[in-house]
């Protein structure tokens, strides 16, 4: 068993892409927590990964959307993307669906993300295949960026604080990225299919 | 999922998945069922998939069969969805009958299209 320790927020396509690296030196994924991947030997290059964003989801749809894609016959595991060593926490998620406005240690808090491992067959392994589909995707990642936006960047600039101002970035280059690529999927005009 | 239900209209999603219910099968059945119908054209990702299963449960087309003490969730097609794909077959053999009957009459000279090019000027005429 081989250990690392890496944090990636959000960051889904590098986690991904970093897990993808990690199977081609022949480590497949086994087990995750808040900082820590841990990895068994496997033939290099035999599984492919995907990081799904589900904070917006209920608990009750995020387990359902989770043992859906074991159905699949995917591996899945929950992942945190914050850092918090909180027990007992609350989250208010006001740009969650209902019934996930209010994430806890025991919903969806500390485990927003889904990591998606399939066996290696050669084909590109994308979860979300329709252009409205991956719309519909990209505005969920979009609401969080844009309320933490919101409410980091005057903080940021009233209280003149650093990490405040940080969060005010990372949120701004997450929210981006998301406009960037529903712009491109307008672009590419089939949005209504 | 924006199909137009009211003008009959189904996107090729929602109308493969309906086709492949018309037995029960599990989210990774459809995927294959799709991917094997068109040739690989079409491939569903299962985050789509889930959420056109999702869509089309909450219009009753479909509906999960069976009990739960299986792991895997099997759907099948509902009275209602069947009606709703039998509609998009007669838009469909409309649409292609009306169109061969079009593209017909232009290889045989019958209409006659004018074609511009950029500079406004006529192009080349069929027939």
């Amino acid at each position: 068993m081989e250990k690392r320790y890496r944090y990636f927020w959000t960051l889904l396509g590098i986690q991904a892409r970093w897990l993808d690296k990690m199977s081609d030196r022949g480590l497949r994924l086994v087990r995750t927590e808040k900082l820590l991947y841990e990895f068994e030997p496997c033939a290099p290059g035999e599984y492919r990964y995907c990081v799904e964003f589900v904070a917006h989801l209920s608990r009750d749809k995020a387990e359902d959307y989770g043992r859906f894609l074991e159905d699949c016959g995917y591996r899945v595991w929950f992942k945190n993307a914050n850092l918090d060593w909180n027990v007992g926490k609350v989250e208010v998620r006001p740009w969650a669906e209902p019934g996930g406005r209010l994430a806890s240690n025991a919903t969806t808090y500390n485990r927003e993300l889904l990591i998606v491992e399939k066996k290696n067959d050669g084909k590109p392994f994308q979860l979300h295949s329709s252009n409205e589909d991956k719309a519909r995707y990209y505005r969920a990642q979009r609401r969080p960026a844009l309320f933490l936006f919101v409410i980091m960047a005057p903080l940021a600039v009233v209280l003149r604080s650093w990490p405040a101002g940080i969060f005010a970035v990372l949120a701004l280059a997450m929210l981006l990225r998301c406009q960037l690529a529903l712009a491109k999927l307008k672009r590419q005009g089939s949005l209504t299919e | 999922m924006r199909d137009n239900a009211k003008g009959g209209a189904l996107t090729e999603v929602t109308f493969y998945i309906l086709l492949a219910l018309h037995r029960p099968r599990h989210g990774y059945a459809v995927m294959q069922f799709v991917e094997e119908r068109t040739a690989g054209r079409l491939i569903l990702g299962a985050g789509t998939l889930y959420g056109a299963l999702n869509a089309l449960q909450e219009k009753g087309w479909i509906a999960p069969v069976g009990a739960d003490a299986g792991r895997k969730k099997e759907f099948a097609v509902t009275p209602l969805g069947r009606e709703m794909a039998a509609r998009e077959l007669a838009r469909l053999k409309e649409l292609a009958n009306t169109a061969e009957e079009i593209l017909k009459e232009a290889r045989n000279g019958e209409a006659i299209p004018l074609l511009l090019d950029a500079a406004g000027d006529p192009g080349p005429v069929a027939g």
